[in-house]
């Protein structure tokens, strides 16, 4: 009996031992079965023993024209806390908020958290400087040896708290170009300027890749190419010396702002771009402070706005290309011409009697190009203009590129006294690039090029090149060496301040009245001046506005003698000897 | 029946030498389970040091990566302009007034161009069209223009 006894016992017990066998091939069965959940099990073997990383390659990297770096890298170091180590959260958040300016509370709350298996490390601050990381380390290293040997729960202890470090934007040249270069945030995205419209290309591609803890099976890890470096087309000696003039200008006006555009219109590539307000890019976070509610970026780009009279110069070429006047065409200026139900007047309210299409230029006549748009008539001044790019982005290589406003024949808010004031810039939004651009045509021979800001991508070890694309030619020849010699007549005429000394000049003034929803009312103008030279082989356009100037609303008062300022700095950085030398020396040769 | 038994008897080895040689197996076995256990010990000590090497020498490239970056910035910093135009001041120099400026004609004076930082894809084509044939052809591509060189010469000596 007792031996049936234990051999019972021992059959229950062997049976009880064979389940588990069973149950682990059952398991097995099932996993085998299943591949989703195979799938699953492995990714979490992986992810236990290969745990994932992410390889950021490094931004790329921003040079002027000259290989002057304008936005590069540099280390800077996430500040956390591991949590698991944590002895004293007071002491860690009363020495971060003391030495990195991070909020308390704040600090104390992360540095507090209960470890577990999904939080094991908590970051307190990003982009901390090198410079402070040595004084925390200093800090952390003589409390170790202060309170090592103490013990208690109240025990100052910094224990936990870690550095780590990666890769930060940085610009060193600070505020300069910044309107063009836009700026990184700490979640390495890039917002305005070059920043933004090349983020993709200048951020690179991460990959993520799963490393094996266990040495033996330490493996290579994967090349990823650093992000594309670009070369712009801006000459930072230009760029300083364009950005002063302009701040010198806003200063002295008592403008409310101020922006300068310096292109080549034989290629389109912009020399220098200044405009204000700028900021200091390495501080992005003082942006709000910097633009304040609308204020654009960058807004030679970004702000459109009724340019007035330099805009005549888009209606007078349109006018001399089409056929319906020559520069000898007489106009009687009696003061006065309504077009469409709206009566036109002069700036000065004044008749200014019979003149030639150079008189209309040179005395700036509201009432003659208004004549000049009804003698072309709208079809094709319009088409003139689209051609010239007006209402539309230029595609500069920048983000946020405002349209501007063009409204046309045809478009419900459009009324046929559109005609006669958007002939002298009124009615008519565009952005600074855009006159530049478009008034490039002139001084190209009626080639349009598109504006250039980015010269070449390098990608990969190799340099490509960008090529220059023209936008249109919205002239002929003749007709751009026609009005360039006119309006340099009528600078010449008037003993013009926009006049460089040594340099043959072309260019137009312009005072714009600033609409209100009342109308015009307001006794504040926008002040724009364009201008390019030398006549005979144009190296340059340059395009001023100075908004609501305080000192005079006339653009030939002071926007004329920023741009002979402009032109005098820029001629001599870009080597260009006054035109007698020049002649001679090429005649030399 | 007894002669086979008799047969077996006298073949069949003592019991110590089976017991010896089920030892010696069992030792022969236990050697080659520790050369092989050696063996695989040494190799993966080693692989495991040269996989710490690895990881060690790819966290020095990552460091050194950003050092070159960082290093990069510091110099940019110390050649902004903002920088070389205070330092150009230090040492008294002054900026040019535009009507004492000198204009010369140098002759083979090339204008300052855009800066090239990596070769260019057009520089990468040329340089692979520069190389020499004998870098290219095969053995019998180079018999034949052997071949129609010596031609070449024989037919000008001829002339």
């Amino acid at each position: 009996m007792r031996v049936q006894e234990r051999s019972q016992r021992f059959s229950i017990l062997g049976m009880l031992l064979s389940v588990f066998p069973i149950i682990i091939i059952l398991q097995m069965v099932r996993i085998q079965a299943n591949p989703n959940l195979t799938q699953k099990l492995r990714e979490i073997g992986d992810a236990l023993t290969n745990p994932s990383m992410t390889i950021v390659p490094a931004r790329g990297q921003i040079y002027d024209k000259r290989g002057n770096l304008l936005a590069g890298n540099r280390t800077v170091y996430e500040v956390g806390v591991e949590l698991q180590d944590v002895e004293n959260p007071m002491t860690i958040a009363q020495t971060v908020s003391a030495l990195l300016d991070v909020d308390y509370e704040d600090a104390l709350v992360r540095a507090s958290l209960e470890p577990s298996s999904t939080s094991v490390y908590s970051r307190l601050i990003d982009n901390v400087p090198p410079e402070e990381i040595e004084k925390l380390n200093v800090i952390i290293k003589q409390m170790d040896e202060m309170y090592s040997g103490q013990k208690g729960k109240n025990k100052p202890s910094l224990r936990g708290l870690v550095s780590y470090p990666h890769l930060g934007r940085t610009y060193p040249e600070e505020s300069l170009a910044s309107n063009i270069l836009g700026f990184v945030n700490a979640e390495n995205n890039g917002y305005f300027g070059v920043e933004e419209r090349f983020n993709s290309l200048l951020a690179g591609r991460s990959k993520k890749v799963r490393v094996p803890l266990d040495p033996s099976r330490a493996q290579e890890l994967p090349s990823v190419p650093n992000g594309a470096n670009l070369v712009l087309t801006i000459d930072r000696e230009i760029q300083r010396a364009m950005e002063h003039v302009i701040d010198k200008a806003v200063a002295e006006t008592g403008s409310a702002s101020g922006t300068l555009v310096v292109v080549n219109p034989k290629t389109g590539e912009v020399m220098a771009l200044a405009t204000t307000p700028r900021m200091d890019l390495n501080q992005f976070w003082k942006y709000d402070q910097v633009f304040p509610k609308d204020t654009p970026f960058n807004r030679a780009i970004s702000q459109a706005y009724e340019t007035g009279s330099v805009f005549k110069v888009l209606t007078m070429a349109s006018a001399l290309d089409v056929g319906a006047v020559t520069p000898e065409t007489v106009f009687v200026d009696t003061g006065v011409i309504e077009v469409g139900g709206a009566v036109i007047y002069n700036w000065n309210q004044g008749a200014w009697g019979p003149q030639d299409m150079q008189g209309c230029m040179q005395h700036s006549l509201n009432v003659c190009l208004a004549w000049i748009a009804t003698q072309i008539g709208p079809p094709d001044f319009y088409r003139y203009l689209k051609t010239f790019g007006i209402g539309h982005v230029t595609g500069i290589d920048l983000a946020g590129e405002a349209p501007g406003r063009l409204k046309e024949p045809g478009d419900s808010e459009w009324y046929a006294a559109d005609l006669g004031t958007n002939a002298f810039g009124q009615g008519v939004s565009s952005t600074p690039i855009q006159m530049a651009v478009a008034v490039s045509a002139v001084a190209n021979q009626g080639v349009m090029m598109a504006p250039q800001i980015v010269q070449s991508v390098i990608s990969e070890g190799y340099q490509h090149q960008i090529d220059q694309r023209v936008l249109s030619t919205p002239l002929k020849a003749e007709t751009a060496k026609k009005l360039s010699k006119l309006l340099a007549r009528s600078l010449e005429l008037e003993s013009s301040d926009a006049l460089v000394t040594g340099y043959r000049v072309a260019g137009k003034t312009g005072t714009a009245e600033i609409p209100t929803p009342q109308g015009y009312t307001s006794n504040q103008t926008n002040a724009s001046f364009v201008g390019w030279g030398p006549l005979d082989d144009p190296h340059f356009l340059v395009y001023v506005w100075l908004e609501k100037p305080s000192v005079s609303p006339w653009g030939s008062v002071v926007a004329a003698p920023v741009f002979r300022e402009a032109v005098e700095e820029l001629v001599v950085l870009i080597n260009l000897p006054p035109d007698d030398i020049r002649h001679k020396l090429s005649n030399t040769q | 029946m007894d002669r086979f038994e008799n047969l077996a008897r006298d073949y069949s080895q003592a019991p110590w030498r089976k017991q010896l040689q089920v030892i010696a197996l069992f030792l022969l076995i236990v050697v080659l389970i520790a050369l092989v256990a050696g063996v695989y010990l040494s190799i993966s000590a080693r692989t495991t040091a040269v996989g710490r090497d690895i990881q060690s020498m790819q966290g020095n490239i990552k460091t050194y990566d950003r050092e070159i970056e960082d290093m990069q910035s510091q110099l940019a910093r110390i050649l902004s302009s903002s920088q070389m135009e205070t330092r150009a001041e230090n040492l008294g120099f002054i900026q040019v007034p535009t009507d004492e400026i000198l204009y010369l004609s140098v002759p083979g004076y090339v204008e300052r161009k855009a800066v090239v930082l990596a070769p260019t894809s057009e520089r990468t084509v040329a340089r692979a069209i520069a190389m020499p044939p004998e870098y290219t052809e095969s053995i019998f591509e180079w018999l034949a223009r052997q071949a129609v060189d010596w031609y070449a010469v024989l037919t000008e000596e001829q002339r």
